[in-house]
């Protein structure tokens, strides 16, 4: 349980230090709240619009995504870094020490996620003064949907990571799966307006389950119930952490 | 038990390169033990092997009583290791990087403080504990890694490259710790360098190995008596002093300069008195005499036909593009 503990206090202890890391991360969601949000939200300024974005003006429609959108990233990317990690980093420390893997492994994931999601929160206080029609009530349930939603891809990361071994994957994954995640999860857009053949790819895209249960707690609009989104997300991330867990268990550094 | 280290037959293959070609050592309690050879030689795969980090493709290795493939955990518990490419967190202070080190091997609370604040003392990094890595010379880093390495007070300590792009000063002050290592907390080292002059600084035994291969193995005496030689310079002031002196002790002989003659001999050290000897009974007059012990490097051309220096002067860019990125993060 050591291992545990302390990974988790490293990955914080981490965070608190870069500084500048952190406004890095969460300047990237700001500029699409302020400049793509604010820039379409005069654009869509009429009844049957409000219709499309369930009842909201367009930016209060997008707060969530913006939200999901930087702990998905954050977290798939903290969850790759493993690549390099075990070749040149600490995590080959875990690897040469007798204590538990899976709860070092597992530290770290939950470190992170505590670690993105109070980037999320930053950002959600953020849209608080920009857009109009967010919950307050809302944030609380929103940041714990969003470390559900952090374990689940931090998890997936470190598995890529563990899988590949080398980093030419690296820009593969990058194309090849954040940005058709992004914007299959409705995030930006709702998913009702889609094609059918992008409805179908938008319902096997996890991230949709978390866009949506956000908008849920912070617009009190969603698609699918929210029992369902929770679930699809909490299976999601068991799942994961225990195939990162047992990857790292049995890690070499080939 | 007095091997620390056994390996037997230890063959790791990458696809159909073979790294490590079937080695066979020993590594005693409490010695500095050296793997000594070029980039690419296989040394630290071996070490990858030894510390649990990678699976050999068929032989054996004991580790403290433990074979890495059947205990691995047990080997972990009983080793410590100095990576070649640094992993710390350069956001993190000494002590806190010690202090997470620490919890990793189950030590906690007055004892892991008491512990950190020992081996600081030790590599005289006290004074730093409370300032971030980023702001450490290279040098630091390494003493601190030791530290690290030492925390949880190992059985065997393994140093990969320990002073890999360190100045000279750096190193020799690198070299004195690890001596002390020894003496304090008679440890086992097992270490691998490119660098000659540190294999015979400070190890005990050498083992030289060559793609893949064990080539030579003992102390540093040992490995230069396979040459078997030692060069003595004899300069005399007057005239030809080789036509009138038996020189038959000598394994062979050459006049470098009119006034200089070259003897390669097996032992200078009983060689150089009957050769004194000889030259007063013909009356010549002895100016200067030296000799000089055949390096390492030499015995690496005896063995490989190749220079050790070659390589080494020859940077490896991966080696340091991983030492000025890694830790960036």
């Amino acid at each position: 349980m050591d291992a545990f503990v302390v990974m988790v206090y490293r990955q914080i202890k981490r965070f608190i230090r870069a500084r500048s890391r952190v406004l890095g991360t969460i300047f990237m969601p700001l500029i699409w709240l302020i400049f793509f949000g604010l820039g379409w939200s005069k654009a869509f300024d009429f009844p049957y619009a409000k219709m499309i974005f369930g009842g909201v003006d367009y930016l209060s429609f997008l707060v969530p995504g913006v939200f999901a959108m930087s702990i998905f990233t954050g977290s798939l990317m903290s969850g790759i870094s493993v690549l390099w990690d075990k070749q040149f980093g600490f995590l080959k420390e875990l690897l040469v020490a007798p204590s538990s893997r899976k709860a070092g492994i597992a530290g770290r994931v939950i470190g992170d996620s505590l670690v993105i999601a109070l980037q999320g929160l930053i950002i959600l206080v953020f849209s608080l003064i920009i857009a109009t029609n967010i919950r307050i009530t809302g944030i609380v349930p929103a940041i714990l949907t969003g470390i559900i939603l952090s374990i689940a891809f931090s998890s997936i990361g470190i598995s890529m990571a563990l899988k590949m071994g080398s980093q030419e994957g690296f820009q593969l994954i990058m194309n090849f799966l954040l940005m058709p995640l992004l914007f299959l999860s409705g995030a930006f857009y709702p998913i009702d307006t889609m094609p059918d053949w992008m409805k179908y790819l938008a319902y096997i895209d996890p991230l949709t389950y978390a866009v949506d249960a956000s908008r849920y707690f912070l617009i009190g609009f969603s698609k699918f119930s929210i029992f369902f989104d929770m679930v699809a997300l909490a299976g999601l991330a068991t799942v994961f952490l225990l195939v990162a867990m047992f990857l790292f268990e049995r890690a070499t550094i080939e | 038990m007095s091997d620390a280290i056994i390996v037997e037959n230890l063959v790791k293959k990458y696809g159909d390169i073979e790294a490590v070609k079937g080695i066979s050592f020993k590594v005693r309690k409490g010695e500095i033990f050296a793997f000594l050879g070029p980039n690419g030689a296989g040394k630290t795969t071996t070490i990858n092997i030894l510390t649990t980090l990678l699976k050999p493709t068929s032989g054996h290795a004991l580790v403290a009583g433990h074979d890495v493939l059947k205990e691995p955990k047990a080997v972990r518990k009983k080793i410590g290791i100095v990576f070649q490419e640094p992993s710390y967190e350069r956001e993190l202070t000494a002590y806190e990087n010690l202090y997470i080190h620490g919890r990793i091997y189950n030590l906690k609370g007055k004892e892991l403080h008491s512990r950190i604040l020992e081996m600081l003392r030790f590599v005289e990094l006290d004074r730093f504990k409370d300032k971030q890595l980023k702001t450490f010379s290279g040098g630091m880093i390494r003493r601190l890694e030791i530290a690290r390495g030492l925390l949880h007070i190992p059985e065997i300590l393994f140093l990969d490259e320990p002073t890999i792009g360190l100045d000279p000063q750096t190193r020799s002050r690198i070299w004195e710790y690890i001596r002390d290592v020894k003496k304090e907390y008679d440890m086992t080292i097992f270490l691998t360098t490119h660098y000659m002059d540190e294999a015979e600084q400070l190890a005990d035994r050498i083992s030289i190995m060559d793609h893949g291969k064990i080539i030579a193995e003992g102390s540093a005496d040992d490995l230069k008596r396979l040459i078997g030689s030692d060069i003595i310079y004899v300069k005399f002031a007057n005239g030809d002093a080789t036509k009138d002196i038996d020189l038959s002790f000598a394994k062979s002989w050459k006049l470098l300069k009119n006034d200089l003659l070259e003897i390669i001999v097996d032992d200078a050290s009983k060689a150089i008195p009957e050769i004194f000897e000889k030259m007063n009974e013909r009356g010549f007059k002895i100016l200067e005499i030296s000799y000089r012990k055949p390096s390492l490097n030499d015995v690496f051309i005896h063995l490989t036909g190749r220079d050790l220096r070659d390589e080494e002067s020859r940077p490896n860019m991966m080696q340091i593009a991983r030492r000025r990125f890694s830790g960036r993060r």
